[in-house]
């Protein structure tokens, strides 16, 4: 399978008041035509940064692109003028955002904020447009929606305007959608209903989905493949069953602990990570997650461990890799 | 045992001019002595109106609330502000529960100012660091001001504000959904060893069912304004009863993909119908797949179906 | 193994693979120095080139309005009919009017009423309608509606009509407008605006959860007033008034223009923009246009700090 979508080096940061911060530092993922990666990390890891550098959608200043290469469809992103983004924004790749709220212009009636977006981008006549409308108000399962189409996005529910979302970012098929913790507003009912209709619409259309979230249930029943971040950084990659069964590094392993899950015991205790990721103005100069590790190591500090293949999906970031860390826990154990 | 808190018939309507949004619709509730009661449901279905109102931040429409023998609702201003001394409450916006002008010492210290607890200024500052210790922060985060502290730190110091006056009961409403998964444990984890530690009692809100079943002994769900299953949590999450229950549960992902892809699960049509001037029904009729006529015109009795385990369904025994 | 390895060339130590010693490490750092409010509203500030350009231009406008009609020797009302309408030179630095009045000193003279209309009309209008949209955001539902309605009417009355009435009743024959019930005029009605935004910001703060948090606490109204909602409030206040001085000292060159500001001798730049139309008919422009630029020059000086501010404290532009 081709990489439809391949992120090398990509460095970014924010310049503020007490100096820059590196919010993105030099990462680099595929994504496969039809694949759904999961970008996992919490705030301020930098996935949403990540993100929003695919569509250039990042305010510059204060950020900016420090380095790296965001290839699309065999195009350089970063190469594009803003002009060529607009094309290739909202047309081959769009977003779903969390609050659709905000998205969404609420002094404009939902059917016209979708037929605009047909008729900029496709120059087909406003009939066409509007038949293409009703089409996708019915592929995302708003009910009745030769009425919807005519009402304000305040009318609808939460679920209901991420529907709208859903279709408005689908309109002209787009090959890669970004869904930006697309469901963390909306209620479990609700949300079950939405990441169904998601990989529907994926099976029937055949699209990538890169989702970025930090519900580890959601990740583990819509995606192939995982990344996780932390700290600006890549700590570990793999296709879920991996990620889930053959965890290697221990920051993912907290994650995975730290969720209480319906189907465990609740006598176990929950597995906490202590403190707080570290401030990415001053970035550690070793392994970002040493303050927060139980099994950090005294080269850890200061040095930053290198990327270790475990499987030709599979890899991490991570002095236990080395072949010393384990020769040392086999002495001592 | 004799219950902390005993809830009967609350209800909270508020006056929208559309009619009457019915936001806690009738609910009743024990909670014992150093036990956590979860109260579940989706956004809307009035459990933060309810615990609000059961500490008194709004006034009752109608309903008793008995502590200590006594109707809270009952007593005035002055015997009220004793009373507070007793009940708590932790929010759940961690950016918006704390004034962002105050210090750390400030804010944790706050209780002690409005009821002049401390004369001497060093006694209350030796308590404020005794506090902010307890939480798992230290004085170099006293003179520091809200917006430098993340999500899970500023709920840290919202937990020991609580604590100051030390209270007996605490109404944590959706204390962790704002926090990042990695931090909500740290956050569930202080929360059980300040229970253990200083005896405390917590009514648990929350719409994150696997950390409710984690943290509570006992769990009540709500819908639109009205309690529909009550029971142990072991017993409510192994045995559920009432349909609403039983979605709710199946529509949580669970983090294992090999679990999550051969799951059946129910998924609900539509969405929460407006709590606006409901109709004489049971509230979840709309959605219920097992809805049949009665449904349509009675609202069923909120009864113990098993010993201790309470639902309000017409057709809680057949289904 | 497939290693990339970047870390080769270092030489690695079997001691590095032991266990770091974790007792001194510490998650809950905070690395960023600690900034208070203010301050970093001022950094914030002091990077907006164009407010800083217009907080320079309104300190200089105000020293030289309080040094400058001693910078020459002649007094703003010491007529001269043997040098009338001088083009601006060495010795009239703006020349001077149809009675050979210097019009250096009458420009900054009435630059100095101007300077201090604006300022007492901003300050009466900060004191009425802090207090009177204080009082309305507190109080009881029906209360508060009457106190809008009725701020609504006042405020839909002309000022220039009130102007007009006042100086009808107040000012003797042929004397002029008096300072007085020209500031009275303009702010009768000018502090609507400011009640209204004071009451909204109320309302929004009382219902903020810091606030429900200390009302938990056992807090009385006063006490939240004067903690939290009144320390939140003073920035959108601060950047009203500063919008506030200009519109005041607009209105007055507006009722000066028109005839309706000081007599002579007394000036302000209003009336010596009306003084100057009648130059301008017979080609002395500059009476005109010298105190037009003044009036725009100060305008735009507390527009643009008003904006600057208003860009700095606003919260979510903080990084």
């Amino acid at each position: 399978m081709e990489n439809l979508l391949e992120v090398k080096n990509l460095a970014v940061s924010f310049k503020t008041f007490f100096g820059e911060v590196e919010a993105v530092r030099n990462i680099s993922f595929s994504v496969k035509d039809s694949q759904t990666v999961a970008i996992v990390g919490e705030s301020g890891c930098g996935k949403s940064v990540t993100a929003n550098s695919i569509m250039q959608l990042l305010p510059m200043p204060p950020a900016f692109f420090k380095g790296g290469e965001i290839w699309f469809e065999g195009e350089n992103l970063l190469k594009k003028t803003d002009k060529e983004m607009q094309k290739i924004r909202g047309n081959k790749m769009s977003m779903i955002f969390q609050d659709p709220m905000t998205s969404l212009n609420p002094t404009i009636r939902v059917g016209k904020q979708i037929v605009e977006g047909l008729i900029h981008h496709h120059g087909i006549s406003k009939q066409e447009a509007e038949e293409k409308a009703l089409e996708m108000l019915r592929l995302v399962s708003v009910p009745q929606p030769e009425k919807r189409i005519k009402q304000y996005p305040h009318e609808f529910s939460g679920g209901m305007r991420q529907r709208v979302m859903i279709a408005l970012a689908m309109v002209s098929d787009p090959k890669l959608i970004i869904a930006d913790e697309p469901t963390t507003a909306l209620d479990v009912t609700v949300q079950a209903q939405i990441l169904e209709l998601m990989r529907e619409i994926q099976k029937e259309r055949g699209m990538s989905i890169i989702l970025i979230t930090h519900d580890l249930g959601i990740v583990a029943e819509m995606s192939d493949k995982v990344v996780v971040m932390y700290a600006g950084q890549i700590i570990e990659e793999g296709n879920t069953k991996e990620i889930f069964e053959n965890t290697k590094h221990p920051y993912t392993a907290k994650l995975l602990k730290s969720v209480p899950r319906l189907d465990m015991d609740k006598n176990e205790p929950l597995h906490s990570i202590e403190g707080t990721p570290p401030d990415l103005y001053i970035p550690p100069l070793g392994c970002p997650f040493y303050d927060r590790c139980d099994k950090a190591m005294k080269i850890c500090k200061d040095n930053m461990p290198d990327e270790e293949n475990h499987s030709p999906t599979h890899k991490s970031r991570c002095w236990l890799n080395h072949p010393l860390a384990k020769d040392q826990e086999r002495r001592s154990s | 045992m004799e219950p902390l808190i005993s809830v009967r018939n609350l209800k909270k309507y508020f006056d929208v001019g559309e009619g009457m949004l019915k936001a806690v619709d009738g609910i009743s509730f024990d909670i014992y002595p150093g036990e956590t009661f979860g109260l579940v449901g989706e956004s809307g279905c009035g459990k933060s109106t309810a615990g609000r109102t059961i500490i008194r931040l709004y006034d009752p429409t109608d309903g008793e609330l008995i502590f200590n023998g006594k109707n809270i609702y009952d007593l005035s201003r002055k015997e009220m502000q004793e009373v507070r001394k007793n009940f708590q409450m932790i929010f759940q916006d961690p950016y918006a529960s704390l004034n962002p002008r105050m210090t750390v010492e400030e804010i944790v210290g706050e209780p002690f100012d409005i009821h002049d607890i401390y004369k001497d200024k060093k006694e209350k500052k030796k308590r404020i660091m005794e506090l902010l210790q307890l939480v798992g922060l230290s004085d170099e985060h006293a003179m520091r001001f809200p917006h430098e502290f993340s999500g899970g730190q500023r709920q840290r110091i919202g937990i020991a504000r609580s604590l100051a006056l030390n209270p007996k009961f605490i109404v944590c409403d959706e204390p962790i959904s704002a926090l990042d998964v990695s931090i909500q444990a740290q956050v569930v984890n202080l929360l059980k060893e300040l229970q253990e530690k200083l005896g405390l009692t917590y009514l648990f809100i929350a719409h994150d069912l696997s950390m409710v079943r984690y943290i509570s002994d006992r769990v009540g769900v709500m819908y639109l304004g009205q309690m529909m299953e009550l029971a142990d949590s072991e017993e409510l999450y192994e045995n559920p009863i009432h349909p609403y229950t039983r979605a709710l549960l199946s529509a949580i992902p669970i983090p294992d993909p090999e679990i999550q892809k051969d799951r059946k699960r129910i998924v609900l049509q539509g969405d929460v119908p407006s709590p606006i001037n409901p109709k004489e029904a049971c509230r979840f009729v709309d959605r219920c797949p097992y809805a049949i006529e009665i449904c349509h015109k009675q609202v069923p009795e909120f009864r113990e179906v098993k010993p201790k385990h309470f639902a309000a369904c017409h057709r809680a025994l057949e289904i | 193994m497939d290693r990339i390895d970047a870390n080769l060339n270092k030489e690695l130590q079997r001691e590095m693979f032991e266990p770091a010693d974790l007792s001194n490490r510490d998650a809950d750092k905070i690395k960023r120095p600690s900034i208070k409010y203010w301050p970093d509203v001022w950094r914030r500030l002091k990077q907006n080139k164009l407010a800083m350009s217009g907080l320079v231009l309104i300190v200089g406008i105000i020293i030289i309005a309080i040094a400058g009609p001693y910078m020459n020797k002649f007094d703003y009302f010491e007529q001269d009919y043997t040098k009338i309408n001088l083009k601006p030179n060495s010795t009239h630095f703006f020349g001077t009017d149809e009675l050979g009045r210097d019009l250096w000193t009458r420009v900054w003279i009435g630059a100095r009423y101007s300077l201090i209309i604006g300022i007492l009309a901003a300050a009466i209008d900060f004191v009425i309608g802090v207090l009177y949209g204080g009082v309305a955001g507190v109080a009881s539902r029906r209360v508060d509606a009457f106190m809008m309605r009725l701020a609504e009417v006042i405020y839909s009355i002309p000022y220039l009509l009130v102007v007009i009435l006042l100086s009808v009743v107040f000012s003797k024959e042929g004397s002029g407008t008096s300072l007085f019930v020209l500031i009275l005029a303009m702010t009768l009605t000018s502090w609507v605006p400011m009640s209204i935004l004071v009451r909204g910001q109320v309302l929004q703060l009382k219902e903020s959860e810091y606030s429900l948090a200390s009302e938990s606490l056992g807090a009385s109204n006063g006490w939240i007033l004067k903690k939290h909602i009144i320390p939140n409030t003073l920035g959108p206040i601060l950047v009203n008034v500063t919008l506030t001085i200009p519109r005041a000292i607009f209105a007055e060159a507006t009722l000066g223009f028109l005839g309706l500001g000081f007599q002579a001798p007394n000036s302000s730049l209003g009336s010596l923009a009306n003084d100057g139309l009648a130059g301008m008919a017979v080609g002395n422009a500059y009476q005109l246009i010298i105190p037009a630029i003044l009036i725009s020059l100060i305008m735009f000086g507390f527009n643009v700090l008003g904006d600057g501010l208003r860009d700095a404290l606003d919260p979510r532009l903080r990084k």
